[in-house]
């Protein structure tokens, strides 16, 4: 049948038909396809609310599936762009003390020089590092020709190899060469663009963190959007000792801050390598809390910490999406079979006249299919349009066309003529083997009782999922909102912060006596991590502890200001004081950690790290390190030697104007470090860094949008049932009218029966929120309000009920006399 | 021609069995203009759907030209709405997204006919009727005896040996009737089978011949009195 409708289609295919069908055939073939044409032309006229509704149906229906598809397959081919893109590989490492999850991007520098490098099927080694590393979204500054500065993210410090590791395009320079030698820097074209707009920029210097010159060496072509690893530059690794000062990084087991890439050989079983690096390592350096494993490139992206999250989030997307085109189907389904009853005339009679049940079921599936293609072609342009909403939504930022992506163009083809078939199936299959006598009679739809409570309980179906779409949506709407309002427990409104790595020491009180001159300035101080960034994890034992017991914490090296820059409370004891100078091998802990350790008096207690004692001089109220998503770890604070080496973070606390205080601060910085790079950030900077935050906002915004989405459809979907009762009984409604009697009790039986299904989402649709919010991930979560189920109950209902009103309405001014003359 | 044994049709219910047609028996000869009446229920649009194989009876024996066409295929049965009969109803049922033109096409499309035949065929026809001016209109432009018209149109253009008419003129005036029944007596002149249910005793006269059914049973088939002659 299909294959018929196909030639009925492609004018060429006639001429074979005609060897196998008799001349008759043939002639009937000719005289159908005209018609065929005609008469969908002729219905759509006919039928303008319908097509319209139907068509817009189908559109969303697409266009949904059409944009997560090119989401998911842009997600599924990060990185596929290079040659080697099977054979390489990032080595991770596993922690078990790490927070809070077990297994780490980076990795240690001698993993380089002494484990890959010697196992036979490795081909290439790659070591590279994030220039200014550390804490999230940090980068290095530049300075122009004309001695302006300018902040650069995402630069990378990388040994030559990533040219023979990575498909790079080189502008300028020479791959064999272009990362040997120390002092020299490759520029990605943009960054490149950005330093020497007059072009030529190789063999010409730049000056990287305000004091170190560097030569151009090369200038590549920016990586790609669906790339993993997006350099702007690339400093030499032999650069490296010389300006970190860490001449021995390459020995260094402990620093997990670089990214350590192998490309293997040919044919190479990944497996047998992960197992020989493993082995090497425990050969060398036998951590019990971490070590080395293989994690492939196809997993970078979709799997970086070997979570996984983003398959998940994938997995859930498309199935979204492919209910959305359900539910379109569905809709589709249902409009058809309310609009035969409007055919039904020419439905009979064409049989009477003497088509033959499969002419009509052709005719029907054709007309379903070529809909459905038009309606593709629609959602395509619909999709693409709507990409930079998509994008916001996701918080993407991809770039993509849809019309030079063969692959995805055929596929969505093939989706569209499948559902195509299907939905018409059902519809045609109903419609031709209509009885042509009751047809005529215009009596088949009154006794088709069974297909119409099928209907309804597709309808009801959809009214569940679109039901629990909105409360969802609410449901996180209220979890972002708490997520970001929460009290953190610590002052995080008038707070700048700056990671800083000065090149020599400089005691804390000189930065702290010259800020604190200004009275702008309420309170200064540094530590290893701040509030939602870093973490050093470790394993503590306790006064009181069962021989083998062990807790995973948190700890943090601060100074004397720690506490009171960030406002925490003490529950017990006091702040570490240089009243005391055992106070540097004491601690505080939080009240998380009081807990765990089951003290009832803490002060004076004793906790182990790594064997050493040290006493507990306080406990400070619980407050959020990491965001509401995550649990309140056992936190634990030590004291520093109150100088200012390597890289730290400095807070600032300020009063009045934010500007003002920023100005104030990096002015005063700069005359403390001319010659060292730093940055000073709003808080808010840091907290929205947090990927909890980034999930749950995305994740608010994508169900909002199918709620939106599943809610036009189901509309549609009870619009479409409405339509097939009103069209049923518009006789009884005109004979009613005729009578005298008011459209008031047509419009209370439609009323109970779109109750009823209501009824049957609300005791779907609020079950499965609840149980998604039980099963939502987060260690906090505001109780569910009534409200969250209420308004989406009422949204639902006021959609449904206009959708009624409209219906009764129509049939209420319509000519009685015209609703009679069916007969 | 046609030949019905013993025809019943019942519907059943929970609790009873309504016979609508019991015991008909019916033979209609080539050329004859059969007129069945009756009153409303008595099952006489039953009888002729049975007839145009619409239908199908619950008990007896039906056989066009002695063949037996009860258990007919999908198939033979679309070839003998094709090639064999041809329908005119009371709501004369016209397609309102087509043209007369293309209402009066379609059962030659259906049928096979050839471009250029079915052109002739047509435009023969729309000629005959006079409705050569009216050939791109809608139904819903026509007046109901036009429709009619076209609805006749549309049920001989095939040819038919077989015209079953229900009601043709019900919604009619009477001025409009009587030329539909002149014209239904003209195909029949021409060597037409006709049936027509009918209402109408004056109407019910064009027939050679008019069988009363009442409760489903016929009651009465005789040969009418005043033959029309034109
Ligand atoms: N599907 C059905 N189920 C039950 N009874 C039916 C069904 N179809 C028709 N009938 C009954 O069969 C009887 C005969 O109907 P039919 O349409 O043949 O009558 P008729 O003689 O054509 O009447 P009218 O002059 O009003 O057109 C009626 O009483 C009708 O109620
Ligand atoms: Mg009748």
């Amino acid at each position: 049948m299909i294959v018929r409708v196909l030639i009925l289609w492609y004018g060429s295919g006639i001429s074979r038909w005609t060897i196998i069908q008799k001349q008759t055939e043939n002639n009937r073939l000719k005289a159908m396809i005209k018609h065929f044409f005609i008469n969908i032309f002729r219905n759509i006229r006919h039928n303008k609310v319908f097509t319209i509704i139907n068509l817009a149906n189908l559109v969303i229906g697409f266009a949904v599936f059409i944009l997560f598809s090119v989401l998911i397959s842009h997600e599924l081919n990060f990185d596929k762009f290079n040659t080697n893109y099977d054979n390489i590989y990032r080595v991770q490492t596993r922690q078990e003390d790490s927070y809070p999850t077990n297994f780490c991007t980076y990795s240690p520098a001698a993993f380089r020089f002494h484990l890959m490098a010697d196992v036979p099927e490795v081909e290439k080694v790659l070591l590279m590092r994030e220039v200014s590393g550390g804490a999230k979204g940090s980068g290095q500054f530049f300075t122009l020709p004309d001695g302006s500065q300018f902040y650069q993210l995402n630069g990378y410090w990388s040994e030559n190899s990533i040219f023979d590791i990575f498909t790079i395009n080189l502008k300028e320079g020479n791959k064999s060469t272009a990362l040997t030698e120390p002092g020299t820097i490759a520029l990605s074209e943009t960054l490149s663009k950005k330093i020497f707009p007059e072009g030529n920029a190789l063999g010409k210097q730049v000056i990287v963190g305000k004091r170190f010159p560097v030569t151009v060496s090369a200038v590549y072509t920016d990586f790609p959007q669906n790339s993993n690893l997006k350099p702007t530059y690339l400093v030499s690794m032999p650069t490296y000792p010389g300006l970190s000062g860490e001449l021995a990084y390459g020995e260094n087991w402990t620093n997990i801050s670089f990214d350590n890439y192998v490309l293997l050989k040919k044919g190479a079983d990944p497996k047998l390598v992960d197992a020989k690096i493993k082995n090497a390592f425990k050969d060398v350096k036998n951590f019990e809390k971490s070590s080395p494993y293989l994690h492939p490139l196809s997993k970078l992206h979709i799997s970086p910490n070997s979570q996984p999250d983003v398959i998940i989030g994938l997995a859930i997307l498309s199935l979204a999406a492919f209910l959305v085109l359900i539910l379109a189907c569905v809709n589709y389904v249902n409009l058809s079979l309310a609009n035969s009853t409007q055919r039904a005339t020419e439905i009979g009679i064409k049989k009477v006249i003497g088509s033959s049940k499969k002419l009509l079921a052709t005719q029907f599936l054709a007309e379903t299919i070529l809909h459905t293609l038009f309606a593709t072609v629609l959602a395509l342009f619909v999709a693409q349009a709507s990409f930079p909403l998509l994008n916001r939504i996701l918080n993407k930022n991809i770039d993509f066309s849809l019309w030079n992506n063969a692959q995805l163009l055929i596929f969505i083809s093939l989706v569209s003529l499948l559902v195509g078939i299907l939905s018409g199936l059902y519809p045609s299959l109903v419609i031709s083997s209509y009885n042509p006598v009751k047809v005529l009679k215009g009596k088949v739809f009154s006794n088709g009782g069974n297909s119409i409570s099928i209907k309804k309980i597709l309808v009801a179906a959809q009214f569940s999922i679109s039901l629990f779409m909105l409360i969802v949506s609410f449901i996180l709407y209220n979890h972002v909102n708490f997520i970001l309002n929460k009290d953190l427990g610590f002052e995080n409104k008038k707070i700048l912060y700056t990671e800083i790595n000065p090149r020599d020491k400089m005691p804390f009180e000189t930065v702290k006596t010259r800020m604190l001159q200004h009275p702008e300035i309420a309170d200064i101080s540094f530590s290893s991590t701040i509030p939602f960034i870093g973490n050093i994890g470790g394993y503590v034992t306790w006064e009181g502890a069962a021989p083998d017991e062990k807790e995973m914490i948190s700890r943090n090296y601060v100074n004397y200001d720690f506490i009171p820059t960030y406002n925490l409370k003490m529950a017990y004891g006091r702040n570490f004081s240089k009243e005391y100078p055992a106070d540097n091998k004491a601690c505080i802990i939080n009240e998380t950690a009081l807990k765990v350790f089951g003290w009832s008096d803490p002060v004076g207690k004793l906790i182990y790290l790594e064997g050493r004692p040290f006493p507990v001089v306080g406990v400070v109220k619980d407050f959020h390190p990491y965001s509401v998503h995550n649990p309140i770890p056992t936190y634990i604070m030590f004291l520093n030697n109150n100088v200012i080496s390597g890289s730290t973070l400095l807070t600032v606390r300020f009063t009045g104007d934010e500007q003002k205080a920023r100005a104030l601060v990096t002015r005063e910085l700069d005359t403390i470090f001319p010659n060292d790079p730093f940055e000073f950030k709003d808080f808010s900077i840091a907290f929205y860094l947090d990927a909890a935050i980034e999930f749950w906002q995305s994740m608010k915004s994508m169900f909002i949008f199918f709620a939106v989405v599943t809610l036009l459809i189901s509309t549609i979907g009870l619009f479409g049932l409405i339509l097939f009762t009103v069209k049923r009984r518009t006789k009884e409604i005109g004979v009613r009218k005729v009578l005298g009697s008011s459209v008031g009790s047509v419009y209370w039986q439609l009323s109970t029966e779109v109750i009823g299904m209501l009824g049957f989402a609300i005791l779907v649709g609020c079950p499965a929120a609840i149980y998604i919010y039980k099963t939502m991930p987060g260690a906090y979560k505001e109780p569910l309000t009534i409200s969250e189920f209420l308004i989406a109950i009422a949204l639902v209902a006021v959609i449904a009920f206009i959708t009624i009103s409209y219906h009764v309405l129509k049939v209420a001014v319509s000519n009685p006399v015209k609703a009679l003359r069916y007969e | 021609m046609i030949h019905l044994n013993n025809i019943d049709k019942y519907y059943d219910s929970k609790f009873q069995r309504t016979f609508v047609l019991k015991a008909v028996n019916l033979e209609v000869k080539e050329g004859e203009f059969v007129s069945i009446m009756g009153p409303s229920g008595s099952g006489k649009s039953t009888l002729l759907n049975i007839i145009g194989l619409l239908d199908a009876p619950s008990a007896g024996e039906y056989s066009l030209y002695d063949k037996s066409v009860l258990d007919l295929k999908e198939k033979a049965k679309v070839d003998y709405h094709r090639n064999f009969m041809g329908f005119i109803f009371q709501a004369y049922h016209l397609i309102e997204e087509m043209t007369v033109y293309e209402n009066i096409e379609t059962p030659l499309i259906y049928k096979g006919v050839k471009s250029r035949d079915r052109q002739a065929m047509v435009a023969d026809l729309l000629d005959r009727f006079n409705m050569v001016a009216k050939k791109d209109l809608f139904p819903q432009q026509l007046s109901g005896g036009q429709q009619q018209l076209v609805g006749i149109a549309r049920a001989i253009i095939g040819k038919p040996k077989l015209l079953l008419a229900d009601e043709p003129t019900g919604n009619l005036q009477s001025v409009q009737g009587e030329m539909i029944m002149e014209t239904l007596q003209q195909l029949n002149n021409e060597g037409m089978t006709i049936i027509q249910v009918t209402h109408n005793e004056k109407f019910a006269e064009y027939g050679k011949r008019i069988i009363r059914l009442e409760d489903g049973i016929i009651r009465k088939d005789v040969a009418s009195k005043i033959v029309f002659s034109i």
